[in-house]
């Protein structure tokens, strides 16, 4: 093994490993808010991506513009689901919000599959041509984008979070929903306000992934929900930090097995990385002493 | 004919796996490691009918323990964590068993030709029912009596004391323990119950599809595996079958004229009975409903 090689994958993999943070933080807000999973969310922040492409096939746009449209669909997307999921199912009925964001995962992936004829779509690329090199150590243009690109994003959604009515409401909501509402804060707004901020996250993420894998595909979704449910156990239920690291680490780990043991082994060391956490600390890197359902 | 015993098989080897999922959905756990499990069942039996010459029933036997045993391992990190982190690590569980499969390799040469798992290719040639001159109907009956049984030892165990303990842990789990339920027993013990059923399903896919490959194993088939039971209900075995009927026998084939837009269909029923009927296709109020039409209540 070359040192070399062992800094170059683990690199790559920590630049691709802010898209997996950026998932990984969609699904911990909602289950913040709402206690529940969105299973539907990596379809929705794929479908985010289709859509502006589709919108860029008839009106030429810089590629920026491109990324903010797919953030945008999907926001509404995820708005869709939650109307559809989550608003009018009773929360004593846990089995049924997840089942039903299931059955979104399949009407979203069809929708998509319908559209593009089960045809992967090329995404327009960023800076794919800058390569930046000291010696035989190199670092790809798109990468560096798509990192600096969800750094952004991280520190607006934490400034959101922390400084703002709306996100100290959503804070609020999530910690003791019923003291909320005695506040004077509403339950159904935050909620859905929520999930179309997580919307926008995951659209930005889906149009990093078309930008830096080249092309969108449905085949996409599945494993993209994986990982950043992954992200989000390892990260610990509930925590932006811990799905902020997670995700890098699991992108730096992924890839360093891409390289070293090849691309049909490579998941099977991640579901074990999975499991160590789950035996040794199951409540994710940043626990809190209380456990929690 | 042929069609219809056919389907007959899919939908039996589809309650199979719902039931598979019933059982542990039951203790209010919910898992989506079966399709591992029913690849276990799957690539064990195949390899025990092909490569070592066994009949199909202890083959059957043997792979459906070993999903079992397997199941009943993955049961106890169960006992750790719960709710949506369970979720999670059984999505993991599973594709990582769906992933040792794209990456087993094992073959022999038998009569001339090389047989057994090869990765990625998958498993071909498990020609157990054809070699030994079982026709579509011989294989129907022989689904069906298996699913049968298994319905019946399940509809036996929910009426006896055992379903009690089952729903009161999936109920309430600290009440369950405060009245001296073994919660470790019980969550393994529906895990790998769960699993042995899961393992029968796969072994019997394995035989009548003849050729499996890990992509057949997917998130997918074990969304689907806990769909059914969700969707037909807890309450009793027969909301499975059900819910199978309903979405191999009237969505998948019954709507095949509608081409490509019955899965989009497909996905939005799910939303929609989901709304509409939040515990199950068959739950306490719709019970009621069917029971009203046949008895004559004066009281009201």
């Amino acid at each position: 093994m070359d040192w070399l090689d062992f800094f170059q994958s683990i690199t790559d993999g920590l630049l691709f490993g802010s898209i997996y943070a950026l998932i990984g933080i969609g699904f911990t807000l909602i289950f913040g808010v709402m206690h529940k999973i969105n299973l539907a969310y990596g379809a929705a922040s794929i479908a985010g991506a289709y859509v502006s492409i589709a919108v860029a096939a008839y009106v030429p746009l810089p590629a920026l513009v491109t990324f903010l449209i797919a953030a945008i669909a999907s926001g509404g997307i995820a708005f869709l689901i939650y109307l559809a999921n989550f608003r009018f199912i009773p929360l004593a009925s846990p089995l049924a919000t997840l089942m039903a964001t299931v059955g979104m995962l399949i009407l979203i992936d069809e929708i998509v599959v319908h559209a593009t004829d089960g045809m992967p779509q090329p995404y327009p690329a960023l800076f794919a041509d800058i390569y930046i090199e000291w010696g035989d150590f190199g670092l790809r243009g798109d990468l560096i984008f798509i990192f600096v690109l969800s750094l952004i994003a991280m520190v607006v959604l934490m400034f959101m979070l922390y400084r703002t009515r709306l996100g100290i409401a959503t804070r609020a909501v999530a910690q003791q929903p019923v003291a909320a509402q005695l506040a004077g804060i509403s339950l159904d707004r935050t909620n859905a306000l929520t999930f179309v901020i997580t919307g926008l996250l995951g659209g930005l993420a889906g149009a990093m992934i078309g930008a830096s894998v080249g092309v969108l595909s449905p085949l996409l979704v599945v494993p993209i929900t994986v990982k950043g449910l992954i992200v989000c156990v390892i990260g610990g239920l509930g925590s932006i930090p811990g799905a902020i690291i997670a995700g890098l680490a699991v992108g730096a780990f992924e890839n360093f097995f891409l390289a070293f043991r090849g691309v049909t082994e490579r998941d099977m060391y991640v579901m074990l990385l999975l499991f160590v956490f789950l035996v040794f600390r199951p409540g994710g890197i940043f626990s809190r002493s209380v456990a929690r359902d | 004919m042929d069609f219809f015993f056919g389907l007959l098989q899919i939908i039996g080897v589809h309650t199979l796996l719902g039931l598979s999922a019933y059982v542990v959905l039951q203790t209010g756990q919910v898992t989506l490691a079966q399709a591992g499990f029913f690849s276990i069942g799957a690539y064990v039996s195949a390899m025990l009918t092909v490569l070592a010459g066994w009949h199909i029933i202890p083959a059957l036997l043997v792979s459906a323990t070993l999903a079992g045993i397997v199941a009943g391992i993955v049961g106890f990190p169960a006992l750790r964590i719960k709710g949506l982190m369970l979720v999670v690590a059984t999505i993991a569980f599973g594709e990582f068993i769906r992933l040792f499969w794209f990456n087993f390799d094992y073959q022999i040469e038998k009569k001339g030709i090389v047989v057994g798992p090869q990765g990625g290719e998958g498993f071909k040639q498990i020609r157990f029912f054809p070699e030994n001159g079982w026709s579509t109907l011989d294989v129907a009956i022989f689904i069906w009596v298996i699913v049968a049984l298994v319905m019946l030892a399940l509809w036996w165990t929910d009426r006896s004391r055992a379903g009690t303990v089952l729903r009161a842990v999936g109920e309430d789990e600290l009440a369950a323990q405060s009245v001296g339920i073994n919660l470790t027993a019980v969550k393994v013990g529906a895990f790998a119950a769960g699993g042995f059923i899961a393992g029968i399903g796969g072994a019997i896919y394995a035989h009548y599809t003849t050729h499996i490959e890990h992509l057949n194993f997917g998130v997918m088939l074990a969304t689907f595996a806990i769909a059914y039971p969700i969707l037909g209900g807890l309450r009793n075995v027969f909301g499975t079958l059900v819910a199978v009927i309903f979405i191999q026998g009237f969505l998948v084939e019954g709507l095949r004229f509608m081409g490509d837009w019955r899965n989009l269909l497909f996905g939005a029923l799910i939303v929609l009975a989901m709304n509409i009927q939040p515990r199950g296709l068959i739950d306490e109020r719709s019970v009621k409903l069917v029971r009203g039409l046949f008895t004559r209540d004066t009281r009201n």
